[in-house]
Order: structure tokens, then C-alpha cells, then sequence
């Protein structure tokens, strides 16, 4: 046996329906404690909403939001994972079967951004990124659509040598900027280090976190305490319109650099879209999320 | 829900005026929506060129909704799911669409700048707040699909005319007295700006 072109292009296209149509229970619960802790009516109002958003497209199988976004997937390739097939080419045509066979059909979102002309195919599309597990015989994708409402807002600034002090006011900077602006309560992801690019992947992988986990690193566990309190803070709201809860969560991670020091924040609107599966060496399929 | 304040769209002006920010209600009747920067510009191009506009909104409700639009195959229309877009990537467009069109009410998510705060004084026309991620509850509120225009443009940024009953409940964002609960709470913010540092700092420290 062996990790197939088609086992990898069906469950790409079927990762990518079922991020459409169901919010992960880890975020429905973090809404749910939010409803609990909100003190603001109309903010509850619009909390109660989302859930009951969430519940009809997850039971009558609806899209949840109008916005598919466009396809980001994260495979992770074991390297005991035995390949037969162009897999690449398999997450590319599973989004092309997927927008031929989807009902209700998606909205055309992939965008070339030198003329701003609409469609479903497109240079680089679907965007993936590529990881290695050292030792597994598996490969896992993690399907993540991102759209303009909370994509639109994400921000990068480097720094020499910064403190925390530093970075913690650049990440409410960012929060100020988006304000109302990217359907909250929102998932926040912070990447610190590395170099451009690597802080930049940083920040969007901590927004895959599950809402309510602990950072594992005392030191990111306490900043993340301190700037969902913060954010929470500004009270901007469900919706924007007011509240208690502008945040589910803030992720951070970092990586090691060179004292020039990359900070990137990104946003995941509420509905905090994410669904992740292995496909293992015997063809077996195990989806977590 | 069926305690809250229904409004009828397209509504007059005056009645625009009872509306305050912070508002919450339920919509029924007739709205016009588009999630395209092209439509509007063709609307603002009509408005500047006095040629007739891909469809009549005067005086109506203009959102900033997507929406999936088809042929029902016997010369009919539907809508099989629809959704707020960010509006403020209209706000260059909208205070000539508010004063030219003398729209009554607009809306979508997020909110409106400064300058179509004050067109929508000047008119009498609100903004309605949607909530993002709920397609299943708003499509769920379309009772007919009227007319649909601009439809050599992609889905979402067709202008659709819809009936609906019992759209929302949706906030009203900005009412037509130069209210916004958007600047409000963006200055409100920025005012507790240094005493949240200030607290974060004082956690780093502990």
C-alpha cells in the first residue's frame, strides 16, 4: 500500500468542503465561554447568533460564510510515508474537482492581484506550504481557506532587538488598525523571529492552535494571557459593535534569529475555518478536526 | 427576537431619522445588494454621467452582501446563500452613492469612515451591521429574488434586489444623526490605549 495521487486529491477537495460548513468544536466553545463571560446585551445577542449560525450549517450542511476564501493547505509529509503519485498535483486537482462538484456552488475568489479579475484557478493556487515529520508514515493535510474579512489585516514589522514590551505594543497597534474590521471575535496569530518569511508562517501556524490550549513556553503562555486580556480590553466586540469579547484566543511562537527580529500578526474571523486529516501508509484515513 | 423593533425597507428619510446607533432590529421588505467594487463604480458612473443606472435604488437600501445568484431553469431567479462583505473598501464610492441615490439605508460589516458618516446625516440614511459568518440565518430570511443586474460580473458582485422577512436582528452601526458605534468605539479605544499598556506593563512586571 501506499499514500495514493487520488486518496491525497480526495481528501483535499473533502477537507476543503468540510471546512466550509462546520466551525470547530474547539472555537464553538470558546465562543460558548465567551457568551458566559460577555456582559454587553447586544454583544450576547450577536454571540448567540454565530452559534446558532454555526449549528444550521453544520446540521442542514451549509456553508457557514458566503466567503469560501481562496484554498491554503499545510501538508505535512512523513518521511517514512511511502508516495506513489505527483501529490502536488493531487491537492491542485482536488480543489478543481472540488469547484466542479460543490453544491451550492463557491463564489469565484481567487484573485490575480495585478488586475484584480476573479475565477477559480490561478497562478500558485492552491497555496501550499510544505513540512516534513521526521520518522512518520503519514501525510497530513491541513485545510485552511483564508478570506479578505480577517486576512486583510494581517501586519509584519521588524525590529532590532526588540523587548517584549516592544512587541506586545506592535501586536495592539495591528488590533487597533483592524478595529471592527475583521468579524470578531477573532483568533489572533503572532510570530516572532526567524526571518521575514519564517515569522510570517509563524503567525499563520499559531493560528491553527486549538482555541483553549496553553502555550507549552511560560514565557509566550504569559504574553498571550496578557494580550487576550488587552484586547478584550478595547472593546471593540462581537461584530465590532461592542463587547467584552474582541478575541477567542492569541496564539504566539517564535524562532531563533539574528537580533533583527521579524514581528507578524494575523487574524482568523470567528468562524475560525480548519479541518485536518492523515492519510496513512496503509490508506487509512484519520481526520482530527 | 419577535420583541424587536421592525423596520420596512426601503424606508423614507424621516424614518431613517428614528433609528439610533446602537440599535438592534429585524428587517423586512425590499434590499438591493452587491459585494463588487465594479458595480458600484458602473452605479457612480450613471450618477456622474445621468444615464440610467443598472437598477433602480433611489431611495432605497444598498448592503454590502455576496450572494450566489442563478437561473432557476424557468425564467426565475434564486439566491442559495448570501453574507455581509467588508464595507469600509467602499468607503471612496459611497457618499456620492448616499447623496446622488439618496439612499435610506446602507450596510454590510464593519462600518463606514468619517465622510459617509456625514452623507448619511445629510440624507437621512443608516447603516445596518450584519453579522459576518451567517449565511444560513440570512438566507434563510429571502423571500424572493426581484431583479438582478450587472450579472456579466461575477456572482457576488451582481446587484440583486431581494424581498426578505426578518433579516438580522442587525445593528444599526451608524444612524442618520452622525452617530457610529464604529468611531465611537474606535476613539473610546484609543482612549483606554495607554491605561491597557500601562497594565500589560504592569503584568510583565509581577
Amino acid at each position: 500500500m501506499a499514500i495514493t495521487y487520488g486518496a491525497v486529491k480526495d481528501l483535499s477537495a473533502q477537507l476543503y468542503d468540510w471546512s466550509l460548513r462546520k466551525v470547530p468544536d474547539d472555537t464553538k466553545s470558546g465562543l460558548r465561554a465567551a457568551l458566559e463571560r460577555e456582559t454587553q446585551p447586544g454583544a450576547r445577542e450577536i454571540l448567540k447568533m454565530m452559534l446558532g449560525s454555526a449549528h444550521r450549517a453544520e446540521t442542514e450542511e451549509r456553508f457557514v460564510c458566503s466567503d469560501a476564501g481562496v484554498p491554503v493547505y499545510n501538508v505535512t509529509i512523513g518521511t517514512a510515508a511511502r508516495l506513489d503519485g505527483d501529490i502536488k498535483a493531487a491537492i491542485r486537482d482536488g480543489f478543481d474537482e472540488l469547484v466542479a462538484r460543490i453544491r451550492p456552488p463557491l463564489l469565484k475568489h481567487v484573485t490575480n492581484p495585478l488586475t484584480n479579475e476573479r475565477g477559480y484557478k490561478g497562478k500558485d493556487m492552491p497555496l501550499v506550504t510544505w513540512d516534513v515529520a521526521g520518522g512518520a508514515e503519514w501525510v497530513e493535510i491541513l485545510c485552511q481557506p483564508k478570506a479578505l474579512g480577517s486576512g486583510r489585516w494581517a501586519a509584519l514589522e521588524t525590529f532590532s532587538f526588540p523587548t517584549l514590551q516592544q512587541i506586545e505594543e506592535y501586536v495592539m497597534k495591528v488590533v487597533m488598525q483592524a478595529g471592527s474590521q475583521h468579524c470578531p471575535p477573532v483568533i489572533i496569530g503572532i510570530g516572532i523571529g526567524g526571518s521575514f518569511d519564517v515569522a510570517a508562517r509563524i503567525a499563520s501556524k499559531a493560528t491553527m492552535r486549538p482555541v483553549g490550549s496553553t502555550n507549552a513556553e511560560p514565557v509566550l503562555a504569559a504574553m498571550e494571557e496578557r494580550l487576550l486580556r488587552a484586547v478584550n480590553a478595547t472593546g471593540f466586540g462581537p461584530m465590532g459593535t461592542g463587547g467584552d469579547t474582541t478575541a477567542l484566543a492569541v496564539h504566539a511562537d517564535y524562532a531563533s534569529g539574528h537580533g533583527y527580529t521579524p514581528v507578524a500578526v494575523c487574524f482568523n474571523c470567528w468562524i475560525n475555518r480548519r479541518t485536518r486529516a492523515r492519510i496513512h501508509n496503509d490508506g487509512t484515513v484519520e481526520r482530527f478536526e | 427576537m419577535s420583541g424587536l423593533r421592525r423596520i420596512r425597507l426601503p424606508m423614507s428619510a424621516d424614518e431613517a431619522r428614528t433609528l439610533r446607533a446602537g440599535d438592534v432590529v429585524l428587517v423586512d421588505g425590499e434590499i438591493v445588494i452587491s459585494a463588487g467594487l465594479p458595480t458600484h463604480q458602473r452605479l457612480l458612473e450613471a450618477a456622474e454621467n445621468g444615464t440610467p443606472p443598472p437598477m433602480q435604488i433611489s431611495g432605497g437600501a444598498l448592503l454590502h452582501l455576496g450572494s450566489y445568484s442563478q437561473d432557476t431553469g424557468d425564467g426565475g431567479l434564486e439566491v442559495l446563500y448570501m453574507n455581509p462583505t467588508t464595507s469600509t473598501r467602499f468607503n471612496a464610492l459611497m457618499p456620492r452613492l448616499i447623496r446622488h441615490y439618496g439612499l435610506t439605508a446602507v450596510g454590510g460589516k464593519g462600518g463606514l469612515d468619517a465622510a459617509c458618516v456625514a452623507a448619511m446625516q445629510e440624507v437621512g440614511c443608516v447603516y445596518l451591521s450584519v453579522l459576518g459568518g451567517g449565511a444560513p440565518l440570512h438566507s434563510a430570511a429571502i423571500r424572493a429574488v426581484r431583479e438582478v443586474a450587472c450579472d456579466d460580473l461575477v456572482a457576488h458582485y451582481r446587484l440583486v434586489r431581494l424581498s426578505v422577512e426578518g433579516l438580522g436582528p442587525v445593528t444599526v452601526g451608524i444612524d442618520a444623526h452622525g452617530d457610529s458605534v464604529f468611531a465611537s468605539l474606535h476613539a473610546a479605544a484609543n482612549g483606554r490605549l495607554p491605561a491597557i499598556l500601562q497594565e500589560m506593563e504592569r503584568q510583565r512586571q509581577v
